[in-house]
C-alpha cells in the first residue's frame, strides 16, 4: 500500500480513519481506567496533529478531559475549531509550557514515501513519514518529554509499515518505556497503540 | 480561544510566558477572537486568528504547500 491508496479525495483534511477510531477508543479507555476521582482536576490532554479533531472530540465527550487540539495545518485547525475544540495551531509540541499535560496523543503521519512520489499539499504532509516513516515520529519523541507532567504518558499511533519496534527503541532513547496498549490488524498492515511514560 | 488557555501556551522559541494584547472578544464576551500574544521576552507577536491561536514560529508562518 502507497500514498495513492491512501489519498482521498479530500485533499486539505485528513478524515477520520481506522487509524483515529484505535486511538480514540483506546485512549478514552485508559483515561477513563485511570480516572482518579480524588483528583481535584480533570486532566489535560493535548492531541498534536488532530486533523479533522475526530479523536479529541470523542476524548471531549467520553471523558471528564480537557482537551487542547493542535495542528499545523490551518485548515484541520479550523475543522477541529467548528467541532467545538479548543484549538491551537503548532509545530508538535513547541508553544505549550513543561510539565503541562496529563496525556499527548498523536496519530503521526507515518507512511514511507519516496522523495520522488511526494505531492506537497496538506494531505502528503498528513500521510507521509518521509523516507523511514519516522520523519515526523522522531522530532515529536525528541521534545515531547518536556510538556508531559510527571506521572504524563503517551499514546502514539503507529504502524507495522514504519516499524513499532524502531519507535519503541527510539522512544527508549528520550527515556521513555514503552506499552503496546492496543492492536489491529489490516490487510496490509497491523496499527499499534503505544503507551509511553517514564 | 479561552483566556485560559494563555496559563499553557508559551512562545515557540523561547519558551517564555505570552501576553494577550489587542484583544477582540466574540459575542459572548468571553471568548478571544482576535488580537496578538506577545512573548514577555523576545516581544515576538503571535496573532490570534478567527479565535485560532496561531504559534507557529515566524519562519514557518507564511509555509503554505501548494
Amino acid at each position: 500500500m502507497d500514498l495513492s491508496d491512501r489519498r482521498d479525495v479530500e485533499t486539505e483534511v485528513y478524515q477520520p480513519a481506522e487509524d483515529s477510531q484505535l486511538l480514540a477508543a483506546t485512549t478514552c479507555e485508559r483515561l477513563n481506567e485511570n480516572d482518579d476521582e480524588s483528583d481535584a482536576d480533570p486532566p489535560l490532554v493535548l492531541e498534536v496533529g488532530t486533523g479533522s479533531g475526530y479523536v479529541a472530540r470523542r476524548v471531549d465527550e467520553e471523558t471528564t478531559a480537557r482537551v487542547i487540539a493542535s495542528d499545523l495545518n490551518p485548515h484541520a485547525v479550523r475543522q477541529a475549531r467548528e467541532e467545538g475544540l479548543e484549538t491551537v495551531r503548532a509545530d508538535l509540541v513547541s508553544p505549550f509550557a513543561d510539565e503541562a499535560f496529563d496525556a499527548v496523543l498523536f496519530n503521526p503521519p507515518y507512511l514511507p514515501t519516496n522523495p520522488e512520489n511526494e505531492w506537497d499539499d496538506w494531505m502528503e504532509r498528513a500521510l507521509s513519514g518521509g523516507e523511514d516513516g519516522r520523519a515526523v515520529i522522531d522530532p515529536f519523541l525528541e521534545n515531547v518529554g518536556r510538556v508531559l507532567a510527571p506521572d504524563g504518558v503517551v499514546y502514539l499511533l503507529v504502524s507495522s509499515l514504519t516499524g513499532v519496534d524502531e519507535v519503541v527503541e527510539r522512544a527508549g532513547e528520550e527515556g521513555f518505556s514503552a506499552a503496546a496498549v492496543a492492536d489491529e490488524s489490516f490487510p496490509f498492515e497491523t496499527l499499534t497503540v503505544l503507551e509511553l511514560f517514564r | 480561544m479561552k483566556e485560559s488557555l494563555l496559563d499553557i501556551l508559551r512562545c515557540p522559541l523561547d519558551k517564555h510566558e505570552l501576553e494577550l494584547e489587542d484583544a477582540e472578544y466574540g459575542d459572548d464576551g468571553e471568548e478571544v477572537v482576535g488580537g496578538d500574544l506577545v512573548c514577555t521576552e523576545c516581544g515576538e507577536r503571535y496573532p490570534v486568528d478567527d479565535g485560532i491561536p496561531n504559534l507557529l514560529p515566524p519562519d514557518m508562518r507564511e509555509e503554505t504547500p501548494a
